[in-house]
């Protein structure tokens, strides 16, 4: 097929699936609200309990109450924009191990596309918005800033949504892989959010290949304060690399993949 | 033209055996044992264009596997299957623009969503230009009654709205071929008898070739021309519905009821059941081995099972009318349904093989016929 309509095919097809499960959202009004600003009102918590600790201690591992901030807001976006575009991330494996892929299967767009935009998380809009708002109150914003901070939420979202759903396609080797794809989904988010140095040196290399919230939060966190616009295509490259990654696990596993009768079963 | 074409295709399914106790369970960590079952072990068929086929077998027999082989949901162990001249398993994306698919157990729909909103996704999944969507939407909202369910989200519906609304979203894309696995399963007289007519429309209209599966009898007796029978993995049938149905009216099941009890014999024939006049001791009916014995009882009521390759029919029936007044007098095709259990209740496939061929004339039909065979006349 022509390279264009291509485009504009899959482009038609995020589209609607996007604003139809918004309608659907916006259908549930209420429960929306209460569970995006139950989201944001927890991220707060948050935040007052780091800024009363930095106070007492006068900064962590180099990291002033502000980069802490700047931190949470952006894993913050990047995790709510991950599950916001792909639903899918975190269930990809029960789909599997239910037959649900049959469904993908049968249908003309790619199956790890489809089946990863074919839903959204209500509550990822909490912490989406989140993010923006503490970002407004940090010092020394700027358009500059705002442009970069949104450069590293889709890059870090890509990131996160690649990382969950390689950990999730892992049940194509294993037959169930919630235990270790739930692990990995809690270690990445609960890494992403301390300042990198305050782990151990032999162990941060874990956070650029299996767990990468050095690309998520730590490097981000360099360029927003030295503006160092360099890095930004770096960590470009890096998402889509892992993007890249997780699509060939898929594939590969998506090659053994069985289907299965269940209409409902209890696991 | 050939749509479907199937060459020997062949499944087996490799699975891990589970243990018993932990010590195993531990040992199966390091080295698991797999079992091998064999799904589908060589079938071939074809099926023309414009074809409404039915896909039969007993539980486990297959069918579902067979159908993910030829949407391309499974890879085949062995053999081949093109689909409108496409390899399902290599060029599934491609085909899966010119085909439906609708499985009675499992929701295309989304489950949150009300049918309209699953028929925009749809259209945009399938690239169907907007303005044509509508069109074709309307029209199939008209024809499968979805008016009130338009925006209803789907986890509402009943059954049977649903299953109305999968089959008018399968065919939204104007597929060529539609794949129906057990689409009435789990619905009603009525709500069947219409599936049974949207579907028979949507091949006359649509002219789409409908592959189906279903364990109902009555889906398949007015929907089918051709009925692709598989058990244990292998066809044993591949006929047109007519030669089936054929066999089954070769026996006609005869029943009589007597005014005044009567006392007969029939060369040849004996009642599969009968209603005994005289109660002593016996109640109403009993089955046709207890009478045996009483043969020559009194009775007010009897039934037949007639091989017509055998027996004439006339013949028992003035030989019936000789024994006194008839009250009522019923004659029956054999219902197609114990042809087909016949064939299902085989234990091998070479057995069920042997079970489907049709009956000849010499064997005889029923184990009550112990005359030997030939036409006879009744006394
Ligand atoms: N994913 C799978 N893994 C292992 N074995 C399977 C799998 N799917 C089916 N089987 C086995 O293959 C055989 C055929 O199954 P299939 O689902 O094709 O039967 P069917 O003809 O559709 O039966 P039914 O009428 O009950 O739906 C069965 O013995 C089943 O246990
Ligand atoms: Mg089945």
């Amino acid at each position: 097929m022509n390279r264009n309509t291509w485009i504009s095919a899959y482009a038609r097809f995020l589209g609607t699936t996007f604003s139809v499960n918004l309608q659907a959202v916006m259908e549930y009004r209420v429960n929306f609200l209460i569970q995006a600003f139950g989201m944001m009102l927890n991220n707060a918590a948050f935040a007052l309990f780091w800024g009363v600790l930095i106070e007492r201690t006068g900064g962590i591992g180099g990291y002033g109450f502000s980069d802490i901030m700047f931190i949470w807001a952006l894993v913050s976006s990047s995790f709510g924009l991950a599950h916001i575009l792909f639903g899918n991330i975190r269930s990809l494996g029960r789909i599997v191990q239910k037959g649900e892929l049959d469904l993908y299967l049968l249908q003309p767009k790619d199956v790890f596309l489809n089946l990863l935009a074919s839903r959204t998380i209500v509550s990822a809009w909490g912490d989406f918005i989140y993010g923006f708002i503490v970002l407004c109150f940090l010092p020394g914003l700027s358009l500059g800033r705002l442009a970069i901070f949104s450069s590293f939420v889709c890059s870090g979202g890509l990131i996160f949504a690649a990382t969950f759903a390689a950990a999730e396609s892992l049940t194509f080797f294993m037959g169930n892989s919630s235990a270790i794809s739930s692990a990995i989904a809690e270690f990445m988010l609960s890494f992403s959010l301390y300042p990198e140095t305050v782990f151990d040196r032999g162990m941060r290399w874990v956070f650029y290949s299996i767990l990468p919230s050095g690309f998520i939060a730590f490097v981000p966190l360099a360029v927003f304060k030295g503006l160092n616009w360099a890095m930004m295509p770096l960590v470009w490259i890096v998402a889509l690399a892992y993007v890249a990654a997780s699509y060939s696990l898929f594939r590969l596993g998506l090659k053994r993949y069985e289907s299965g009768n269940q209409i409902g079963a209890r696991l | 033209m050939n749509v479907i074409e199937a060459e020997g295709l062949e499944k087996t399914f490799t699975t891990r055996v589970k243990p018993e106790g932990l010590k195993a369970s531990f040992a199966s960590l390091v080295k698991p044992r797999m079992r091998e079952v064999a799904a589908v072990k060589g079938v071939s068929f074809e099926v023309e264009s414009g074809e409404v086929l039915a896909f039969l077998g007993p539980n486990g027999a297959g069918k579902s596997t067979t159908i993910k082989m030829l949407t391309g949901i499974l890879a085949p162990s062995a053999g081949k299957a093109r689909v409108l001249g496409l390899d399902p398993a290599k060029e599934r994306l491609e085909l899966s623009r010119y085909i439906g698919a609708v499985f009675g157990q499992r929701s295309q729909l989304w489950f949150h969503l009300p049918p309209a909103d699953s028929f925009r996704l749809i259209g945009a999944i399938y690239e169907i230009d907007e303005s044509d969507r509508i069109w074709r939407q309307a029209e199939l909202v008209e024809r499968f009654g979805l008016a009130p369910y338009m925006d209803v989200p789907v986890r509402k519906l009943s059954l049977g709205e649903r299953i109305r609304c999968e089959i008018a979203a399968s065919l939204l894309p104007c597929p060529q071929v539609l794949f129906l696995d057990e689409p009435t399963i789990g619905l009603d007289v009525i709500a069947k008898r219409e599936i049974r007519l949207l579907l028979a429309e949507a091949a006359e209209v649509d002219d789409v070739t409908v592959f189906l599966t279903s364990h109902d009898i009555g889906d398949i007796e007015k929907l089918c021309k051709r009925a692709i029978i598989i058990h244990h993995g292998e066809v044993v049938v591949d006929e047109s519905m007519k030669d089936l149905r054929h066999r089954a009216l070769a026996r006609k099941l005869v029943g009589v009821k007597y005014a005044e009890p009567v006392r007969f014999q029939i060369d040849g024939l004996s009642p599969v059941k009968v209603k005994a006049a005289d109660v002593a001791g016996a109640a109403g009916i009993a089955g046709a081995a207890g009478v045996a014995g009483a043969g020559d009882g009194a009775w007010t009521a009897a039934s037949f099972e007639v091989d017509t390759r055998c027996h004439q029919l006339p013949d028992l029936i003035r030989a019936l009318a000789e024994k006194g007044e008839i009250l009522d007098l019923t004659v029956e095709d054999e219902p197609l349904e114990n042809i087909i259990a016949g064939i299902y209740g085989a234990q091998s496939g070479a057995e069920a093989a042997a079970a489907a061929r049709p009956r000849t004339a010499s064997a005889p039909a029923a184990p009550q016929t112990t005359a030997p065979a030939g036409e006879k006349a009744f006394s």
